[in-house]
């Protein structure tokens, strides 16, 4: 046996189809590895269907590479993060721990966003108070926003624990208070007359960046622009754990974000071994319960091959998707669900093809003579029948692969995907659903397509490449 | 005659099948609990349509109830609903059949009804323009260019189709779709993102007739794309073997002229096995439909599924299934018809 | 009178391995009302010549030359428009093995008999039906068959029906090539009568391929001999099946059982030829019982032992005769 393994494997391995295949198959086994590896079961949950998870991060940005490539330089994304301060100053009544964060502004448009997080707050006696300061690089300075963090409620006692469990996140953008703030700000500097609901509008993040030009332009200012979150403290055993400051860019990441924010190159890679396994699982049950079902019929016969071929032929009748639509409409969205559907359409054409091989091969004398020194049946099928029809079942193996990648790519994009997990399919879904192909967001559309496409042709490379070797007859031609 | 016979045997084998799949739908709801759900929504629809108009005659709010009540229990009992799903089999499997489903949950008709059959019967007719022009379409260059291969073989040409037609097996129709809406219209800006009609939709019935047509470019397409690879693939393997046979040999030797050889020996006997890969193709030409439909927002039965599962309004979802799987067996039925007469081999 | 002379004819094909000489310098004639049988094993050449009198050539074609004389036309300078319209069906016919796939199996096969005359004679299809139901008539097919599908008929029908597609125009020779090898014995049995009736009563000339020669005894008026693309021996049936001159005739001769006698059947030693590269001087040479030195080097020119039997062995002939 495994002399005709060696044989086959040489005769597959002389084309260069199969050559590529292979190589592709390997990259995505070690991405996939790599994925099991590193990531959390329960990302979809947990990460990726998380808003609060995502809420630092662009919305809607091209990868950050597209500056390249681009005359206009785009606003990177900065997180700038510590939890220690860089400076202290004490006096009598307060410690005060000041974070300084510099940022060479170089970009021709102005953030997207800028937001302030605290984590992990622990104080005594009264409440931590924060404070942001920018200093810009025209040299005027602007205090942004003053917080202090809740006081003790009623029944609490010190020590008062603060936004451990949850972090704090303030956006500057939208706030009505920094808003009134910028107001000022430009009709003391500048001259110039901006309600706070324009300042609103117009956005915080722009007017912290730039300067006016009259009451409704704004021309960005680049430079170094220094900010300063002073966070007093009041009691000596009071902490502060991290402090971020995220000035929002309008390009992010290897491969962008959504319109959620979230890090495509995060949730694709994720689809690396979600497909294989959809392929893969869904090919192996299928062939299996195929095969199975077609040297039974084949090979027993009478009224169990009779019923066999009857439902084969009823699947085979019946048009694909709108029945596998309805099905996981009224089943459910999960992903188990899925796979079981696909496997329920999927064995009768197997089936039929490996029926009719072991009819063929059932009248053969190698058969008649094990019959006539009484073997056992299990015997005959197992030792004569099945190693015939292997090759061939092994090959329609890899063939369907691709066929179930897509088939499950069609369903998560028509909404029918689970929704715990991100599949390639259903990040295109929401893509499409929120509107991305009309506004042009290719990153977002474009990969996960590409991604599918790539995986569903490694796998027909591969089944081209075994061909000759499962077909004989091609293979002189070659 | 053979004729006759070998084709009702398919009619009755088609009809076989769309009996079952209704009956399984009808047993699925059933086994789920969802056509409770469905008959009880439309039980409530009429008790609340009574006590609308009750409301006016009867002032007392306790006779009013019971009238009401007395109603609504004689409304459960008409549905069936007091009685287990399974003994309603055959009446729900009526319904389904005659598309007597009630009303939509919250999908409309163009012009603002909501009776289910009305929702999918006006949409019928933009998919069949849909598949019927992409189909021909692939039709027409998948013949030409297939028997064009057939001649060449092994030239580049050949190659160059062998490849495209085992990569189109890997590419999902609805992404090509993307794409082309990506490039086309939003880059180029030359094709409209999808619909139908531009809003408003022109007066004059020509403009009108071109408006539909500029429409229509993208997703046909996407349609042709998707299937013309394989269209090619097999007309020229399939013409190739054929061409192979004794009986072209003979037809030659015969002194007849090539062009009456081409025509009789080799297309007439090819298209049979042809017209065979056409029929296993049907499915994925629904498929294809309802993905490129949804992708293009162009208003027919698979854009309608689509839009169906997003707002979960489980009776069109119900009467769409069956309507493909109507439209498939009729489809299908039609081209065995076609393949019986192009092939007298296959008559008993 | 001869009404086919084949002159020096050659064709030859390129193919992957080199080229192959499946027609190398054939001489035969073809008289009016003569079957002439045309014997040898498989790939010795035997239907590359039937293809070639009718030019059929395949697109890897290398060589075609030498002289097919009929009615004063040479069919290999002939362009194809020409072979079309003038030789085939019309002057030369030719049956294959019709229970194979020789018959379209979409149309009915009463048309299929009637094609060439509408076709080439311009015959209306009344006209033209009535004459093919007359020919399949005298094959022996019932008026039935007439619209039949080749699948409805068994072989024996086929091969007849094939028959008749090939008498439909009366041409003055017909072509047989391997017209029973799919049949069974008794079946066999009958289309050989039949031929023989056709060829008594119509007086057509027969050109007769095949491999087995006790069938080619019972038809031929001349037996000719194929070997790697030429004719080895050539004479009347009778010289040839009761006094063969040359050694693979004989050897093929005694390869055959006989229903009466002892004798057991002889096999003929070695492989046939590669027609690619052929053995040097006498193609046989390396199969010979009498092999000598002479006929490994030079090949063997036509020698004629008795009259009107002519041998390519250097049994029969030195160099100077």
């Amino acid at each position: 046996m495994s002399a005709r393994f060696k044989e086959a494997f040489q005769e597959f391995w002389r084309l260069n189809v199969s050559k590529i295949g292979v190589a592709f198959l390997t990259i995505l086994v070690i991405l996939s590895v790599y994925v099991i590896a590193t990531y959390p079961l329960d990302f979809g949950v947990r990460y990726w269907n998380n808003p609060v998870y995502w809420a630092d991060h662009p919305k809607s940005a091209p990868p950050s590479w597209i500056n390249y490539f681009s005359h206009e330089k785009i606003p990177e994304h900065y997180v700038f993060s510590s939890d220690k301060p860089s400076n202290t100053s004490i006096t009598e009544s307060r410690k005060r721990l000041i974070y300084l964060f510099k940022l060479d502004f170089q970009a021709d448009r102005t953030p997207t966003f800028l937001s302030l997080t605290i984590k992990n707050v622990t104080y005594y006696d009264k409440p931590v108070m924060i404070r942001l300061n920018v200093t810009r690089p025209d040299g005027k300075n602007i205090e942004l926003y003053r917080y202090t963090v809740p006081a003790p409620y009623g029944d609490e006692s010190p020590p008062y624990r603060r936004f451990y469990d949850q972090p704090k996140r303030i956006s500057l953008t939208g706030d009505m208070s920094v808003a009134s703030t910028l107001a000022r700000f430009l009709q003391r500097e500048y001259n110039v007359t901006v309600k706070p609901s324009e300042v609103n509008s117009i956005g915080q993040h722009t007017v912290i960046f730039s300067v006016p030009k009259n009451n409704t332009q704004f021309t960005v200012l680049k430079g170094d622009y220094v900010f300063y979150i002073m966070v007093d403290t009041y009691d000596p055993r009071d902490s502060i754990g991290e402090v971020k400051l995220v000035v929002g860019g309008d390009v992010y990441g290897f491969m962008g974000t959504d319109s959620l924010g979230r890090d495509l190159s995060v949730g694709l890679l994720f689809g690396f071994p979600i497909a294989l396994f959809i392929g893969i699982v869904t090919s192996t049950i299928t062939t299996l319960l195929g095969a199975g079902l077609g040297i039974m019929g084949g090979y027993i016969g009478g009224k169990l091959d009779e019923v066999i071929q009857r439902t084969a032929d009823f699947v085979n009748n019946v048009p694909l998707l709108p029945l596998l639509i309805f099905l996981a409409f009224i089943l459910g969205q999960n992903l188990w669900i899925i796979v079981f559907l696909l496997v329920v359409f999927g064995w009768p054409t197997l089936t039929i093809i490996v029926r009719s091989m072991v009819l063929q091969l059932k009248s053969g004398q190698f058969i008649e003579a094990a019959i006539a020194i009484g073997a056992p049946r299990w015997w005959i099928v197992f030792r004569h029948i099945f190693p015939q029809v292997a090759p061939f079942v092994f090959a329609q193996l890899i063939f369907f692969t691709p066929t179930f990648i897509l088939l499950e790519a069609a369903l998560s994009f028509l909404g029918l995907g689970d929704p715990t997990m991100p599949t390639w399919g259903q990040i295109l879904e929401y893509g499409f659903r929120s509107g991305g192909i009309y506004v042009g967001l290719w990153w977002w559309i474009i990969p996960p397509g590409l991604l599918i496409i790539w995986t569903a042709i490694t796998f027909v490379l591969i089944a081209l490449g075994m061909e000759p070797v499962v077909n004989p007859r091609l293979r002189r031609m070659k | 005659m053979g004729l006759t016979r070998t084709l009702s045997m398919r009619a009755l084998t088609l009809f076989t099948v769309l009996i079952l799949v209704v009956f399984f739908i009808v047993i699925i709801l059933g086994a789920t609990g969802t056509s409770d759900k469905i008959l009880q929504a439309m039980v409530n629809e009429e008790v609340m349509m009574l006590r609308q108009s009750l409301a006016k005659t009867i002032k007392d709010p306790q006779e009013l109830e019971k009238v009401i009540n007395i109603r609504r229990q004689e409304l459960m009992e008409f549905y069936g609903l007091t009685k287990p799903w399974y003994i309603r089999l055959p009446d729900m499997a009526w319904r389904v059949l005659t598309l007597d489903l009630g009303k939509a949950r919250t999908l409309k008709t163009f012009a603002g009804g909501n009776k289910v059959s009305d929702i999918v019967m006006e949409r019928l007719t933009n998919t069949l323009i849909l598949v019927t022009s992409a189909t021909v379409i692939s039709a027409i260059i998948g013949l030409a260019l297939g028997v064009r291969i057939a001649t060449r073989v092994g030239g580049i040409l050949d190659r160059i189709s062998s490849y495209l037609s085992a990569i189109s097996y890997a590419i999902p129709t609805w992404w090509i779709g993307i794409i082309l809406i990506l490039v086309f219209a939003f880059l180029l800006r030359i094709f409209p993102f999808g619909g139908l009609y531009s809003t408003p939709p022109p007066s004059d019935f020509y403009m009108r007739l071109l408006d539909i047509l500029w429409h229509a470019v993208l997703p046909v397409a996407t349609l042709v794309i998707a299937s013309v690879g394989v269209w090619i693939y097999t007309t020229r393997t399939i013409v190739l073997n054929t061409a192979q046979e004794d009986f072209v040999n003979a037809a030659r030797a015969k002194g007849l002229p090539e062009e009456l050889v081409r025509r009789r020996y080799i297309m007439r006997v090819a298209a049979p096995p042809i017209l065979t890969n056409v029929i296993l193709g049907l499915a994925t030409s629904i498929s294809g439909a309802i993905l490129t439909e949804t992708v293009f927002n162009w208003p027919g039965l698979g854009r309608l599924f689509y839009d169906a599962v997003l707002v979960m309004d489980e009776v069109v979802v119900i009467a769409l299934t069956y309507i493909f799987t109507l439209v498939y067996v009729v489809a299908r039925f039609l081209l065995e018809v076609l393949y019986v007469i192009l092939d007298p081999r296959v008559r008993y | 009178m001869v009404l086919l002379g084949l002159n020096h004819l050659r064709l030859y094909y390129k193919t992957v391995r080199g080229i192959v000489r499946a027609v190398d310098d054939v001489n035969l004639n073809v008289e009016s009302g003569e079957a002439v049988g045309v014997v040898g094993e498989s790939g010795c050449g035997k239907t590359s010549m039937a293809n070639a009198i009718i030019k059929m050539l395949p697109s890897n074609v290398a060589l075609y030359d030498g002289r097919i004389i009929l009615d004063g036309l040479n069919i290999v300078d002939l362009p194809e428009d020409e072979v079309r319209r003038k030789v085939r069906w019309r002057r030369i016919s030719i049956v294959f093995q019709g229970a194979m796939n020789v018959l379209n199996p979409v149309i009915k096969v009463g048309h299929q008999v009637a094609e060439p005359l509408i076709i080439h004679a311009e015959m209306d299809r009344d006209e033209a039906y009535k004459i093919a139901r007359e020919k399949m008539k005298l094959v022996g097919l019932h008026e039935e068959v007439f619209n039949r599908y080749p699948h409805e008929l068994s072989g024996g029908m086929k091969q007849r029906v094939v028959i008749a597609m090939a008498l439909v125009m009366n041409p003055k020779i017909v072509i047989l090539d391997e017209p029973t090898s799919a049949l069974d014995v008794s079946i066999q049995a009958q289309i050989m009568n039949l031929l023989k009736k056709l060829k008594r009563e119509l007086n057509i000339s027969m050109i007769f391929i095949t491999h087995d020669i006790a069938l080619a005894s019972d038809i031929s008026d001349k037996i000719a001999v194929m070997y790697a693309g030429q004719i080895v021996e050539i004479g009347s049936a009778e010289q040839v099946l009761l006094s063969p001159k040359h050694p693979y005739t004989q050897k093929l001769l005694k390869a055959t059982p006989k229903l009466t006698g002892e004798e057991k059947p002889e096999f003929i030693p070695g492989t046939p030829p590669d027609l690619v590269n052929p053995p040097n001087g006498c193609r046989f040479h390396p199969r010979c019982p009498y092999v000598m030195d002479i006929c490994r080097e030079r090949g063997p020119g036509r020698f004629e032992p008795e009259k009107s039997q002519r041998v390519m062995c250097w049994l029969y002939g030195g160099e100077n005769e």
